[in-house]
């Protein structure tokens, strides 16, 4: 069973078609890389899988897997946790805040008790990604950089086990790029499934075990990496870039 | 019964089309809801009374000053509050909250000027003649206000259709940010639009001023109504807030037929929850 | 000495609707222009209570409160599935819809003639006649709400209104119930405006629906606005300036119409210059 399967997920915008009857599949425990030239639908399709847009007709599945151990303990987990392009963050509230809203129960009733570990577990993964000292700034105070390490640190924090990245290397300074790397084969270590947007193919061989290519909204080509980014299909629409 | 309540909808309805032709208006170039709009119209009739009145100006030249005045009025308030809000990027409900408080400044104001009694204007001037047609009765005033309605409306669409000011305005409600690329001034063309907004609005007040009579809170009750015809008939078109209009003067009209008079704000405001709920963009589908 | 007392019962009456408001409007971030007509439900509730039904002031107060809630309740869920401006005008609706009842259900609140002869409380025997007993009462619900949405605000739910505040589409997909949050937190705002409603009925004796219309939802959300947004200390800071001002007017010897319509415009001006020279009010946390 793959972690996520769609079926003809089709989206329509203003005439346009930004997502055409797409079937994919995404293997477990794997990063797969999502790519194509700018408006093939990659971020439609991230934002219909996390529930940011409602797709017109088709539909998608996120199967769970099983084997994984997950923490049981908290119920209303989301199937899966991601990043934005344009970094979407709370920016009046406090960095340290940002990840407790990731980490609290979120079950209506337990809303109203104070778990005290949370702010330790928190400041944890804060120093996980090199925020542990801004931890009591806003969110809106820190550098472009710092953001979407900050955006990594949600990931981080969270309990799913699809993890939808879309772009997280943009903008960054090679230094970052390389704290960010890490923090995604962390990632696979713990056993998530990722699909990660990127438009440098240089990190997508480094990454990826899979990818797959969107153009005009169809899948152009799906499988594993290397393999897949010398088809010549691939390469003809990336030419065009 | 029928005909009395189809021309009760059509004065009334004239009267919203005028509020909701100005404030889409007012709406379309400043994006957000002005919520002292209705006060504007109110600041028309206010002044063609002080303008008769208190200076014994003729009815005409009254109306013709206080209509113009009105729009400046418009102006003024937008480039003293709501320009410096704009510049610094303010959000849409921070001008809502702002322009509530520019709403109860005026309110206080034309209080404290011309006391909360009623005042109609023109009282002199006897109501006009009473017309009967069908068995459904309306007097002059009521006969100028549908008119002026119909006028305003058909004046705006040949403005908007056929001159140059009126691609500028089309070019405007497209893409502020793309006019302003183009060349356009916009801040300019968005004071003209509050100018002709707020004067229209005036109008709406001055007719209601000969027609019912003028009070401070009538304000509020003009501009709900407009918003409501707004909303009905759909924040982008003016032919839609015309429809929109007749069509809540009606659903109000054969609503207090059954029930009293007093609901008639709960009709209205009960029909703008319908539509908020089930038709956001309006009647019109696109 | 007994005008003070007076201003000090305003002042903590109208503090525990300020301290309500704020919790929907500068944590959760929703511009609610309905809170007069809870003011209202909350008055007319122990007016018809104990002027219809004979109960006593507590009896009516629980009463009120679950009539409150449950109408909150209603329009909580209604109003949480619009955002920002519409929820503005959305909730305008809904005050004047509820005015329109408090002014034409005339065989229950008797409209425009308002209700007169609602007693002060009483409880084990003990009259709230006099006004300083009366002003502790007031005082001790005020200090009540504030210590109740103090700790409130401490936790996990209080901090997901924040976040609502900010970009609820982002919390719900971390999984959390954010129409559920939305409207607790509404319903916990109308019941405590529905308090400040009940206290104030009985401390003028007397109420009509002219003090619950749509300009009066304008005077909270001024309170709120100037005395800062996202603090509790704000909304007290805000309503003790905004109530002592226009009554500093009263000492001009100004006839009251006057002084009602200066008071407006106060209000008004004040609302305007912080939103423009200082948008996080006096104390506040946020930004409008």
């Amino acid at each position: 069973m793959n972690a996520l399967t769609t079926t003809k997920l089709t989206k329509h915008f203003a005439g346009t078609k930004a997502l055409d009857e797409l079937c994919l599949e995404f293997e477990h425990r794997k990063i797969t890389g999502l790519i194509g030239p700018n408006g093939s639908g990659k971020t439609t399709l991230i934002n219909i899988i996390s529930n940011f847009l409602q797709a017109d007709s088709g539909e998608y599945t996120i199967h769970e897997d099983a084997k994984l151990n997950s923490d049981l303990s908290q119920t209303n987990q989301p199937k899966f946790s991601r990043t934005f392009q344009n970094v979407r963050l709370f920016d009046q509230m406090t960095v340290l805040d940002n990840i407790i809203l990731v980490l609290n129960d979120k079950n209506f009733t337990n809303l109203f008790v104070n778990d005290n570990r949370l702010e330790k577990k928190a400041t944890n993964i804060l120093k996980k990604i090199g925020l542990r000292e801004s931890a009591h700034k806003l969110a809106g105070e820190l550098s472009y950089g710092q953001r979407k390490l900050l955006e990594i640190g949600r990931v981080l924090a969270s309990n799913s086990q699809l993890i939808l990245l879309d772009e997280p290397f943009a903008g960054l300074f090679p230094q970052m790029i390389e704290t960010v790397k890490k923090h995604i084969n962390t990632l696979k270590l713990h056993g998530k499934t990722v699909i990660l947007i990127e438009h440098n193919i240089q990190l997508i061989r480094e990454l990826c075990d899979r990818v797959t290519v969107l153009n005009c909204g169809k899948s152009l080509a799906s499988g594993e990496t290397t393999t897949t980014l010398s088809q010549p299909e691939v390469l003809g629409a990336y030419l065009g870039k | 019964m029928f005909a009395q309540i189809l021309t009760n909808s059509l004065i009334a309805g004239s009267v919203y089309a005028i509020m909701a032709i100005s404030f889409s208006l007012v709406y379309s170039s400043t994006k957000f809801f002005n919520m002292a709009h209705g006060m504007i119209a109110v600041v028309g009739g206010y002044l063609v009374l002080t303008l008769t009145k208190l200076l014994g100006l003729g009815a005409i030249p009254s109306i013709i000053l206080g209509i113009i005045s009105t729009g400046l009025c418009g102006v003024i308030i937008h480039f003293i509050v709501f320009e410096p809000l704009k510049k610094r990027q303010s959000s849409s409900t921070t001008l809502l909250v702002a322009s509530l408080g520019v709403m109860i400044i005026i309110q206080a104001i034309i209080s404290i000027l011309f006391t909360s009694q009623f005042k109609t204007l023109g009282a002199n001037y006897n109501l006009g003649n009473i017309y009967t047609i069908a068995s459904a009765t309306f007097t002059e005033i009521n006969l100028v206000t549908i008119i002026s309605a119909l006028s305003i409306f058909a004046f705006l669409i040949i403005i908007f259709k056929y001159t140059r000011f009126g691609k500028i305005v089309r070019a405007l409600n497209d893409s502020e940010e793309v006019a302003t690329i183009v060349g356009i001034d916009t801040k300019k063309t968005i004071r003209y639009l509050i100018f002709i907004g707020s004067a229209i609005a005036g109008v709406a007040g001055i007719l209601t001023g000969y027609d019912t009579g003028l009070e401070p809170t009538m304000g509020m009750r003009l501009l709900l109504k407009g918003i409501v015809a707004t909303i009905i008939g759909g924040t982008n078109s003016l032919g839609g807030a015309l429809i929109g209009a007749y069509f809540l003067a009606s659903v109000e009209n054969f609503g207090i037929w059954k029930l009293s008079g007093e609901w008639k704000d709960a009709i209205a405001l009960g029909l703008l929850i319908i539509f908020l709920v089930f038709r956001p963009r309006g009647i019109i589908r696109k | 000495m007994e005008y003070l007392i007076h201003i000090a019962i305003i002042i903590s009456i109208y503090s525990i609707l300020s301290l309500g408001l704020n919790l929907i409007l500068g944590y959760t971030g929703q511009l609610s222009l309905t809170h007069a007509a809870f003011f209202g439900i909350g008055a007319y509730a122990i007016a018809i209570g104990e002027t219809k039904f004979h109960l006593n002031f507590f009896l009516a107060l629980l009463i009120g409160i679950v009539v409150a809630g449950l109408l909150a309740i209603i329009i909580g869920i209604f109003l949480g599935r619009f955002r920002r401006d519409i929820y503005a005008l959305a909730s305008l609706g809904t005050n004047v819809i509820l005015f329109s009842i408090f002014l034409n259900w005339t065989n229950l609140t008797r409209g425009p003639l308002g209700i007169p002869g609602i007693r002060r409380p009483e409880i084990f025997g003990f009259i709230f006649q006099s006004n300083f007993s009366f002003l502790l009462l007031c005082a001790f619900f005020s200090y009540l709400t504030y210590t109740i949405l103090h700790r409130l605000l401490k936790t996990p739910f209080g901090l997901t209104l924040k976040a609502i505040r900010e970009d609820e589409d982002v919390l719900s997909s971390f999984g959390y119930k954010v129409k559920t949050i939305k409207t607790t937190a509404f319903v916990i705002s109308a019941i405590f405006t529905a308090i400040a409603g009940r206290l104030l009925a009985s401390y003028i004796t007397f109420i009509d629906p002219s003090t619950f219309d749509f300009n009066e939802s304008i005077y909270f959300l001024s309170v709120v606005i100037i005395g800062g947004l996202a603090d509790l200390r704000g909304s007290i800071l805000g309503t003790i300036i905004l109530v002592i001002l226009p009554e500093a007017l009263r000492f001009l010897g100004l006839p009251s119409d006057l002084a009602a319509n200066l008071r407006q415009i106060l209000y008004g001006l004040a609302l305007i210059m912080m939103i423009l020279f200082r948008p996080q009010g006096f104390l506040g946390k946020y930004k409008m």
